[in-house]
Order: structure tokens, then C-alpha cells, then sequence
């Protein structure tokens, strides 16, 4: 099945099957491995990646249908050698060690500031324990969120 | 050396693959390709115990795509047993499946849709035979054995002398003794004693184990493999497939975390055998429900017995510790003897009998999980400690203070004598939560300390390599796991040579390249690699200054390093220029090597101990009395570390460590019915998300420069969790009266020991 | 990864219902996927066929009426954002904020979840308290069928294999009702969950409002969601400032109504001694919303809206 989407701001066209998953055709097919493949059951949200801005478990979403959208994972998140506010925050605080979850808390953040630019920390909780990180106890996790956040009204903008 | 302030050391910088990891550039086993790469499936046991009477690949071989498939009973061109301290465990089941998840026939495909489709085409035959699933069941006399003979040992010096209990399931014995202990107790005015179970759980690191192997034509091996010792698994694949060490090779990209779960040889042998039968680069990468089925944390039932004289000083420890290390032994003696050597905690105590045992069950294997052992016993001390101080009606950081270990007094004959202040870290702990203040009534709070030894001997060497533009390259073979290894190693070159900390690059583990580390475990990359870092750097150093010496015509000792350059009084060279003159040419290198090797001594565990890590930690919480429900408010652990390399991320790893304590302590345990585990999946396992972490959580450090690590640290990571467990029983206890000895406490546990505790007399305080 | 199947994307009920009439075991409905495609990774069900229901028209709208008219293929998301739910029923909104995490949310559907009936929904006990109905279609037709008919056992629903559910239809509380809603559990999916309504009859007594309508529903305990009549009873005509008191009693019914079986989401008797504290609990919260004090309190491992 043909499919024509745009991936980090590039429209692309794919030829995938109906059964493909999403992370595969990002991971495999266009060689985007940001996105991992963790629990693979949509609780851990390591394949996190955002479509049409909504965060969704690319281990469990039909390729198809991203057919007509805008994907973005977290190759598509700095703007050429600019970090996103949000990298940049989690550089600053700390809030990365082995990195396998980063990716979806990056992509996770970027779509909750999309909605709402000054979140609490419980809002901020609301949205990320739903991923899951197994390094860092979460505590720089949010506070990076919540600095980036607050450092400027660009942390949710883009697609 | 002289005593300038550091640069780079101490300083809170960002991690150096911080760039990499937030971008998605960052490559672990599973983003990697090669041409021709196939992909693996396992087929896996349904059985806890069985005989395995036939096993037919037929079908499976026949299937277009598949370009492997194999049984136990195909693996007959190299040895099929590994293991670190019993070669116990076969790459396939051969006539007998162990535990639920064993594997018992493997296939390699173009694509993973048609290796699973082939796993469906293999048949298996099984036999069910009574299993042992706990350690009571274990331990009963005349018990079916998870082992038939005494497998051969490993490949560990220390473990080279292990003692089974013939007959039984016992695989290893640990036994410690000082003073008499039964005197002792008997003259004692107080004394405790109870049992106390930790759990089996699993690490659940977000990236399970994975590998990519692959010969070539002049049939030397090559692996990536997502481990945290590239060395022991080298050893173990040359042991197997009787091959020189120099013609296997592992390389190991960033880890998507590890705690313990990726030491020592998992799938590596499997995915080498499946690439040799396929003559073709294989991957094989687990599932997080195959990662629960690979290896987990060794669950024990520990009986502890104290006695005090009624002025507080302790007298005497007895300890029986059992520990369920599943279907293979992986490094599971030594866990019982780590474990065990530390039972006596952070504390003097003159009289000790120390007893343990290593248990084999039909479960999956147990091995190393940070804390290795201790937590398990640091669960059932502390949490006697304060019973202990109930019935002396004393405070229990009074109590422990009195009783701990000073720097510098010995812990046992031979080891490395105290190398920290246990009371420095119990004070700033105690202050932090608020000890001697009042506190709300709905809160209760505990403490509890903790004193590990890290593994010894043990060898770490390094290679710093100074390029022709002052740059540098730092060859160790520590592995990025996430704790920061490569950015602490990285400041200690920078630090050494005075060039900024963008100048170095550590390369990522390669036993092609990078020279011999022991493990990346026991807390022990910043104070071993480190030093060999530190060592090779310095070697470099005095290269530096004799190169220079020699062109400016001055003696070594009126030249030093400063900003990339060497600095005379009234001449200057920068590295760059110094090399030139030294080579001749724009070109040419200084290659520094540091081997830091204590070698074997007269302490009980074969080696002296690098250093002590010791903690504390402090714990409020509040009880939903209806529901059981335990919130931890505030969390506060001190750690003595010497020096912080980097205090973000120390401070960083250890606010991991205690919420990965709080996993065990309140969450997580595998729970077992009829031979199977019904929770190995993250749908009914639960570990902490970020709603469970502490609202107010601290972690803190005394820095003393009093270890042997550069700069005068020591290691850190294992003893932000040692404690939580205790730490968050405690309190519970000194708000509710209720003493729990099972972890994890659910609510359903705590709501049960509430229901049972009796209104007038209180369980303990 | 998943098992090849062929993707059907229909633009009709009628032809969605001719598919699945055609396929019958071999096809399986499919909106969110978010239960099915992991039921399907899982290797527990091999449809060769998937019917998306997505592009039915209707089927992704939430339309106003006597009845609150949720399509089956509208997200949580969608149900916690709508000003239509908040306007009618703003408990509704509240409780779908709390589905699963933030991406099955945006994915997942209302429709989804309940055909699935998996026992642990929270929205099927919400929904109970809502006189809620399900609309199918089916080649005979469209019908109508109350939630607890349509659900009858754990994943086992009254749905013929060539009917389509089509939307949720919810009976709005009238005004001057209060409610709460409260799940419970450690895991990813709640050990109980509770909805209490309290409908006021607007006479106003020594103790306060007077209640004309209790309801009371607790589900993952059971295999179905259930109402608890008998407590629902004792609090009718009661007044608010009764309701205190009488949480207790109509925990113990609660407690009593339920029959939980040991499993990894707690053992009986202690989920038996949940449903009667989490009943008491969100009869609390839900007569002090009626005294027009929002309750701050909250408890640990439980989700209140």
C-alpha cells in the first residue's frame, strides 16, 4: 500500500504493507532509529513518536495510517544544528543517562507543550507516567521539561 | 602532583554523549546493520522442569528464509556450556529444560516475521518433571535436583574454589566466622532475631539484552553485543569455541541501561553459534518478557540474629542467608558471598558466624543486580537494627552511630581498612530529614545504612593516546551503560593533561582496541578504570614534560602543564609543538598506558577491597491505613564517595538508584503459580514512573578525598539502593507499629499486617 | 511485529457489516488497535482480515440530543476534549483524561474499549451510571441495547459477528448532580474503580439537598461492571449531610454485592475491602462537590475525577 506522508518536515512517499508498524517503516525503512523498541506493548514509551502532533506507541500503530499526516520523531526535533529547547534542557539538568527512554520523553514533552506552554509539575507528571525510564528516577526528567518550559514560549512550537 | 585546584574534575558537566543520546544519533546493538544480517528467534521452554525427548527442526530448516535452525543436540563442533562460575548452562537445552523460558531450539531468518514463523514449525517433545520453584521446595530433603553432577567451574579466580553440597541443590556454601558467637549471644542482654524475604525481580532495563555476531572467512569472531563486560563474555566464547582470545572480538555501543543484568555471557553464545552455522552476521535481540526469562536479581530468605549489651554496643551476629539462584548459577556464588562477607553491615562487631548458600531452583537464572547480594541482606539487618533499638529504647541513628565502623578501623583481617566517615553521611542524612524535629503525625520515618565491598582483585588498564594537535583519545574498556563512565573518564584525561574536556574522546568499548577491564560493575569504573586512566594519562604527562624538557634545554621539574601546553619559567610549548620537535615532522603520537592491578592478598574474598562504599539513607512516609498503600514523601540519601568526578551525574545516578529501590521496596516482585510466572511482562510488572518518585528526594554526597579512586574518590551507584528498603520499612514501622519482613510492601501486604496488628501491644516500634 | 492480513477500509456501515458478514472469524473490527494489535502481536488473535471502522461516517462524531451520541471510533482523547461532554456530562471528559497513558489516549477508542470488554474498563463502570445504551448496526438492521446487556463477560460481548457498534449513547445526569469517580490499582490496569452518582431533588432539608437518585457502580472487580442496588436504595431520599454516615453501609453492600477473585490485581478479600473504602471514599468526595466544595484529598495508587 502506498502511503504519503511527511517525516521531520520532508514529504515522503512509501510503499509499505497493511500489517507494517510505524516504528518499523521509521526504523528500518528510513533508517530513523531515534525510536526504540522497548515493551512493545505500549506501556514504556521508548517508540514514542508524534503524528500530526499526538503522541501515539508507534510499536502498536499501523504504518497506513500515517498516510496524509506529519510525523515527527526525535531526528526532526533540533533545527539544523539547533537544539530544541527541550534537548537543550535535558543536556543542562542531567536528564539523560542511558538515553533508550529519551527519545520518547523529548517527543512526549514537545507534544503536551504543544497544548499547554506552562505546565505544573503535576501536569508535567500527568503527561510523562505514561514513560517509562529506569536510570534516572525521573526527578531531572521533569525538571528539565519544567525548565524548558519556562525558559521560553518556543519549547512547544513547530509542527 | 601538585595542588592546584581542578579544572574539570568536580565539576558538574554535561555528559560528553548527552548530544548524541538526545537526538537519536546514539547507536545501541539493535540500530546497527551489516550486509547480510539475519535474524534470530528463540524458541523457549513452556516447562519449568522437563525432560526435552525430542526436538525436530525439520520443518523449521525447510522454510524458504531461514538460513539457520538448531536444536541442543546440533551443537556438537564447540563446548555448549557457559557460565562465570559453573559452566552450568548450555547454549540450548540438551536433554533437560530448567526453568520456564529456557532455550531449547534457536533460528536465523532474512526477517524476523519469518524466524518466528519457523519457531511454530519446530516440535518438542517434553517430559514435565517436578520442579523446585522456591527455596523451601529447594532445600526439602530428598528434593528433586535442578542439577544431576557438579558442573565444572568458570572462569573466576575467586570462585575457583566452590563448594557445593553434594546430593542436594545447594551450588555454593559461604561460611565466615570471628569470635563464638554462641557465647556471645548468650551473654548478651538483648537479643533479636528474625527472617526476612527479598523478592525476585527483574532489572527491566529499557533496552533487553542484544547482540550481533559474525565470523569471517579466517574464522575469527566479531560481536556487538549490548554487555557490560566484553572481556568475560571474550573468555567465555574462546573457553567454547577453543579460539585464541585474540581472534574474538566484542565491541559494545552504548547500553539502553544494565544494573547488572548484562554481566557476563547471556545470548552471545547463541547468537556466535547461530552465525557460525549460518555463515552469515546474526542479531539476536530478547523482548522484555525474554529478558525476565534470561537472567534476575537472586531472591533469598535471610535469618539474622543480634546481640547487644544493654549500653548499646553490639556483640554478636549471626547470620543464615539462603539465596535462590534459579535454574543456572551464573554469578550467583558470588553473590552469596558478597553478600554475605558485608551481613554484619557498617558495623563492629566482635563476635560473627556467617552462613550461606547458593540455591539452585526451576526458575530463571539469578544473577548479578546492583547491590549484588547486599540489598537482600541490608533488608534484614536494618530492618533488626531497629528492633533491636525498640527493645533498648534507643533512637535508632543514635544506636547506629554508636556502632559504626571508624575510618580507617579494620573490617575483617587482610581487607582494606575503613576508608570512610559512616558517621558524616548518618549526621548530614539525619539532619536532611529532619530527624530530631517534629514531625507531622500522619508521618513516620526511618533510617538506614549500608557498607559494600567491591570486587577484588581486579584488573583495569587503560591506554590515553596524545595526538599530534593536543587532542586526545582515551582508550578503556569501561562501558556507557547511562551511569556517565565515559564522561567521569573523560574529565580525569582532561584533568590530568590541562586540555579542555571537548579535546577528549573515549572510544567505545572494543577488545580489538580498548585494553583489559575487569567488569563495569560493583561500583568500581571511576575508582579502577579511572585510575588506569589517571595512571595512563599520567604516563603521557611525564612524556610530555621529558619531550619538552629535552628541546627547551630544561630540567623536567621547572616545566608543568597548563591550558595545552607546557609552561617553563619564561618558555612555553604547546603539546602540538612539542611533539613536532620531538618527531620531527607533523605527526607521531604519545601513547600512555596505566594498569591498575592490586593482585590477590590475604582478605576473605581472595582480594582487598579498592574501596568501601557506604551510604545512608532516610526515608518519610505517610500509610493509607485503608488501603496499605505506602507513599514515600521525602527521601534522603548521603553517600561517601571521596570525590564527586561529576556531581550531576553522581547525583543523577544515585536519584535512580533510590526509585529503583523503591521498586523492590513497594512494587515489583516476579510472583510464580504452578511452575509459571505470570507477571514477566510490563503490563502486570510494575516499576516506578515518574509519579513514584519522592516529592522531595535528595541525594547528597561526603566528599572527603579519602579514596584510593583519582582524586582521591571512590565508587558510587549500588549505595543509593542498598538502603531504601529498610530505610521505608522502618518508617512505616516507627508510624504504624507494624513490622513487615516480605518486600515488596504493596498496599495489600501492609493492609494485612495492619489487619493483624494487635491494638494494644504493637507488632514493634 | 505482526501476521500478514488484508486492510479493509469501508465507507459505509452497510459495507462494513457486508465485510464482516462475508469474513466472519477471519476478520476482526479495528479502530485504535491500541487492545487489538496488541492481542494480535501477542499472537492471541490471527484475523487475516481488519474492518476499519474509521472512515464510517458518523462513526467519529459526538453528537447532542436527548441522549449524548459518542461514535465508536471517537478517541479518549477526543471525549476529553470535547466541549459537548463537558457541557452534558463533564464526568465523562474527566474520567477519559485518566484512560491508560497520554498515547493510548490519542489513539484508543470509547467504541473500542467497550466492545473489547476487557474487566478492567474503566469507562464501562462510568458508563453504567449513565443509563448508557449501545446503537449496532447489522444487515438486519440497528438496534439498541442497554451497556449491562451488551456486556456480558469479561471480553465477551452481545455483538453478532457481522454487527458493528456503532456509537455510545450516554443519558446525561440531570442538573443538580454531583458525582466522583475513583480507580484504584497498582498496575497498569485498575484493581476496582468506582462511580458514584448523586442526583438532588432540590428540597432542601435540616441535613441539606435532598438526594432523588443515587447511583453506585463498581467494576474491574467482577467479571461486569454492577450496580449496587441495595446501597443505592438506602440513599435515596436521604438527604446530603446523611450521606456520611451512610457511607459506610453502603460500602459494606458494596462489598458484599462484589465477588472478586484472587488474582495478580490483589487477592478477594482484600479487592472486597477496597470496593467498601473506595465506595465510601467517592460518596465523600461526591456529597461534599453537592455541598460545593471541591475535595483535595487524595489518596495513593488512586486516580479521582
Amino acid at each position: 500500500m502506498k502511503i504519503r506522508l511527511v517525516v521531520n518536515g520532508r514529504p515522503r512517499e512509501l510503499d509499505v504493507e497493511a500489517h507494517s508498524l510505524l516504528l518499523d517503516v521509521l526504523r528500518d525503512g528510513l533508517d530513523l532509529k531515534g525510536a526504540k523498541r522497548s515493551c512493545d506493548t505500549q506501556v514504556c514509551g521508548a517508540c514514542t513518536v508524534l503524528v500530526d502532533g499526538l503522541a501515539v506507541s508507534a510499536c502498536t500503530y499501523l504504518a497506513v495510517e500515517a498516510d496524509e499526516r506529519a510525523v515527527l520523531t526525535v531526528e526532526g526535533l533540533a533545527d539544523g544544528e539547533s537544539l530544541h529547547p527541550l534537548q537543550r534542557a535535558f543536556v543542562e539538568a542531567g536528564a539523560v543517562q542511558c538515553g533508550f527512554c529519551t527519545s520518547g520523553m523529548l517527543l512526549t514533552a514537545r507534544a503536551m507543550l504543544a497544548e499547554n506552554a506552562r505546565p505544573s509539575r503535576g501536569e508535567v507528571l500527568h503527561y510523562l507516567r505514561g514513560s517509562l525510564c529506569r536510570c534516572t528516577g525521573y526527578r531531572k526528567i521533569v525538571d528539565a521539561v519544567l525548565a524548558a518550559a519556562a525558559n521560553g514560549p518556543a519549547a512547544g512550537n513547530g509542527q | 602532583m601538585s595542588a592546584r585546584p581542578l579544572r574539570v574534575v568536580g565539576r558538574p558537566v554535561p555528559r560528553v554523549d548527552a548530544l548524541e543520546k538526545v537526538t537519536g544519533r546514539a547507536r545501541y546493538v539493535t540500530d546497527l546493520t551489516m550486509p547480510g544480517m539475519v535474524h534470530a528467534k528463540v524458541l523457549r521452554s513452556p516447562y519449568a522442569h522437563a525432560r526435552v525427548t525430542r526436538v525436530d527442526v525439520t520443518r523449521a530448516r525447510a522454510l524458504p528464509g531461514v538460513v539457520a535452525a538448531l536444536a541442543g543436540a546440533d551443537v556438537t563442533w564447540c563446548d555448549p556450556y557457559y557460565g562465570p562460575a559453573y559452566r552450568d548452562r548450555p547454549v540450548l537445552a540438551l536433554d533437560v529444560a530448567r526453568y520456564e523460558g529456557e532455550p531449547v531450539a534457536a533460528v536465523a531468518a532474512v526477517d524476523e516475521a519469518t524466524a518466528e514463523a519457523a519457531l511454530e514449525l519446530i516440535d518438542v517433545d517434553y517430559e514435565p518433571l517436578t520442579a523446585v520453584m522456591t527455596l523451601e521446595e529447594a532445600l526439602a530433603p530428598g528434593a528433586p535436583l535442578v542439577h544431576a553432577g557438579q558442573p565444572p567451574a568458570g572462569h573466576f579466580a575467586d570462585l575457583s574454589t566452590l563448594r557445593p553440597k553434594p546430593g542436594t541443590n545447594v551450588c555454593h556454601q559461604f561460611h565466615f566466622a570471628r569470635g563464638n558467637t554462641a557465647n556471645a549471644l548468650a551473654g548478651a542482654d538483648v537479643v533479636v532475631e528474625d527472617a526476612y524475604r527479598f523478592p525476585p525481580v527483574q532489572h527491566v532495563a529499557l533496552e533487553a539484552h542484544a547482540v550481533l555476531a559474525a565470523w569471517d572467512e579466517s574464522g575469527a569472531l566479531t560481536l556487538w553485543a549490548s554487555t557490560q563486560n566484553p572481556y568475560s563474555v571474550r573468555v567465555e566464547l574462546a573457553k567454547m569455541f577453543d579460539v585464541p582470545l585474540s581472534r574474538i572480538r566484542v565491541v559494545v555501543p552504548h547500553l539502553g541501561g544494565g544494573f547488572g543484568s548484562k554481566t557476563y555471557a547471556k545470548l552471545e553464545p547463541l547468537a556466535a553459534i547461530l552465525a557460525h552455522t549460518a555463515g552469515r552476521p546474526v542479531r539476536l535481540a530478547a523482548s522484555i518478557p525474554e529478558a525476565f526469562q534470561t537472567v534476575r536479581r537472586c531472591a533469598s530468605r535471610v535469618a539474622v540474629r543480634v546481640g547487644f549489651r544493654r549500653d548499646g554496643s553490639l556483640v554478636a551476629v549471626e547470620c543464615d542467608a539462603s539465596y535462590d539462584v534459579g535454574a543456572y548459577a551464573d554469578i550467583g556464588p558470588r553473590v552469596v558471598q558478597k553478600g554475605t562477607y558485608t551481613a554484619t553491615g557498617p558495623y563492629r562487631v566482635p563476635h560473627v558466624t556467617l552462613d550461606s548458600c547458593a540455591v539452585y531452583t526451576n526458575t530463571t537464572p539469578g544473577g548479578a543486580f546492583r547491590g549484588f547480594g547486599v540489598p537482600q541482606l541490608a533488608w534484614a539487618l536494618e530492618s533488626l537494627f531497629d528492633v533491636a533499638a525498640a527493645r533498648l529504647d534507643r533512637d535508632p541513628v543514635d544506636l547506629r552511630r554508636q556502632n559504626f565502623l571508624a575510618h580507617g578501623e579494620e573490617f575483617a583481617p587482610g581487607d582494606t581498612p575503613i576508608d570512610g566517615k559512616l558517621e558524616e553521611s548518618l549526621g548530614r542524612a539525619a539532619e536532611a530529614i529532619g530527624w530530631t524535629q517534629a514531625r507531622a503525625a500522619d508521618r513516620g520515618r526511618g533510617v538506614a545504612a549500608m557498607l559494600k565491598a567491591s570486587v577484588a582483585p581486579s584488573v583495569s588498564e587503560a591506554i590515553v593516546r596524545l595526538h599530534a594537535d593536543g587532542s586526545v583519545t582515551v582508550l578503556a574498556s569501561a562501558v556507557e551503560m547511562g551511569q556517565g563512565t565515559r564522561t567521569v573518564l573523560a574529565q580525569i584525561a582532561a584533568e590530568v593533561l590541562c586540555v579542555p574536556l571537548d579535546h577528549v574522546t573515549v572510544v567505545q568499548p572494543d577488545t580489538a582496541v580498548t585494553p583489559y577491564d575487569q567488569t563495569t560493575s560493583s561500583s568500581r569504573s571511576t575508582a579502577m578504570t579511572g585510575r588506569a586512566v589517571q595512571a595512563a594519562a599520567e604516563d603521557v604527562r611525564e612524556q610530555l614534560l621529558a619531550a619538552a624538557a629535552q628541546s627547551l634545554g630544561l630540567a623536567v621539574r621547572e616545566l608543568e602543564l597548563a591550558d595545552g601546553a607546557v609552561v617553563g619559567p619564561s618558555r612555553r610549548l604547546t603539546y602540538a609543538e612539542t611533539l613536532a620537535l620531538k618527531f620531527g615532522m607533523s605527526g607521531g603520537e604519545l601513547i600512555g598506558r596505566g594498569v591498575i592491578a592490586p593482585g590477590r592478598t590475604a582478605a576473605p574474598l581472595g582480594g582487598s577491597t579498592p574501596f568501601w562504599e557506604m551510604a545512608v539513607g532516610a526515608a518519610e512516609v505517610t500509610v493509607d491505613e485503608e488501603t496499605g498503600a505506602v507513599r514515600v514523601e521525602r527521601y534522603v540519601s548521603v553517600a561517601d564517595v571521596g570525590r564527586a568526578i561529576n556531581p550531576l551525574t553522581l547525583e543523577g545516578q544515585d536519584e535512580g538508584g533510590v526509585v529503583q529501590g523503591l521498586g523492590h521496596t513497594l512494587l515489583e516482585e516476579m510472583l510464580y503459580a504452578d511452575g509459571h510466572l505470570l507477571n514477566g511482562t510490563l503490563l502486570v510488572y510494575r516499576v516506578p514512573r515518574a509519579d513514584d518518585t519522592p516529592a522531595e528526594l535528595e541525594c547528597r554526597f561526603v566528599e572527603n578525598a579519602d579514596g584510593s579512586g583519582p582524586f582521591g574518590s571512590k565508587g558510587a551507584g549500588e549505595g543509593s539502593l542498598i538502603p531504601v528498603s529498610p530505610a521505608v520499612a522502618n518508617a512505616v514501622t516507627r508510624l504504624t507499629g507494624v513490622r513487615l519482613r516480605e518486600l515488596p510492601l504493596t498496599p495489600e501486604r501492609v493492609w494485612r499486617a495492619l489487619r493483624s496488628r494487635s491494638p494494644q501491644r504493637p507488632d514493634s516500634r | 511485529m505482526l501476521r500478514p492480513f488484508t486492510l479493509h477500509r469501508p465507507t459505509s456501515a452497510d459495507e462494513a457489516c457486508a465485510l464482516l458478514a462475508g469474513l466472519g472469524d477471519d476478520a476482526a473490527v479495528y479502530a485504535g488497535g491500541t487492545e487489538l494489535l496488541l492481542l494480535m502481536k501477542l499472537g492471541l488473535l490471527r484475523p487475516r482480515h481488519l474492518v476499519d471502522v474509521k472512515r464510517i461516517p458518523g462513526f467519529g462524531d459526538i453528537v447532542d440530543g436527548p441522549r449524548l451520541a459518542i461514535g465508536a471510533a471517537v478517541t479518549h482523547r477526543a471525549v476529553e476534549q470535547s466541549p459537548l461532554v463537558r457541557a452534558r456530562c463533564a464526568l465523562v471528559g474527566a474520567v477519559a483524561r485518566h484512560v491508560a497513558n497520554v498515547r493510548v489516549r490519542n489513539v484508543g477508542t470509547v467504541g473500542g474499549n467497550l466492545a473489547f470488554a476487557d474487566p478492567h474498563s474503566d469507562l464501562a463502570t462510568l458508563f453504567l451510571t449513565l443509563d448508557t445504551a449501545v446503537e449496532l448496526v447489522s444487515p438486519r438492521g440497528r438496534r439498541e441495547m442497554p451497556l449491562d446487556e451488551f456486556v456480558r463477560g469479561p471480553w465477551e460481548t452481545a455483538r453478532a459477528a457481522d454487527e458493528l457498534l456503532a456509537s455510545v449513547r450516554l443519558a446525561p445526569w440531570p442538573s443538580r448532580s454531583y458525582a466522583a469517580y475513583v480507580k484504584f490499582g497498582v498496575h497498569e490496569r485498575p484493581t476496582l474503580a468506582v462511580a458514584v452518582v448523586l442526583a438532588l431533588d432540590g428540597t432542601a432539608t435540616h441535613g441539606g439537598d435532598r438526594i432523588r437518585d443515587a447511583r453506585i457502580a463498581v467494576g474491574c472487580v467482577d467479571p461486569r461492571p454492577v450496580r449496587i442496588g441495595a446501597a443505592e436504595a438506602a440513599l435515596t431520599g436521604a438527604s446530603i449531610g446523611d450521606v456520611e454516615a451512610a457511607a459506610r453501609a453502603a460500602g459494606d453492600a458494596a462489598a458484599e454485592r462484589v465477588d472478586p477473585a484472587d488474582d495478580l490485581y490483589g487477592s478477594a478479600d482484600y479487592k472486597r475491602d477496597m470496593v467498601a473504602v473506595f465506595v465510601r471514599r467517592a460518596l465523600r468526595i461526591a456529597a461534599a462537590r453537592a455541598r460545593g466544595v471541591e475535595p483535595t484529598e487524595r489518596f495513593p495508587h488512586a486516580v479521582v475525577a
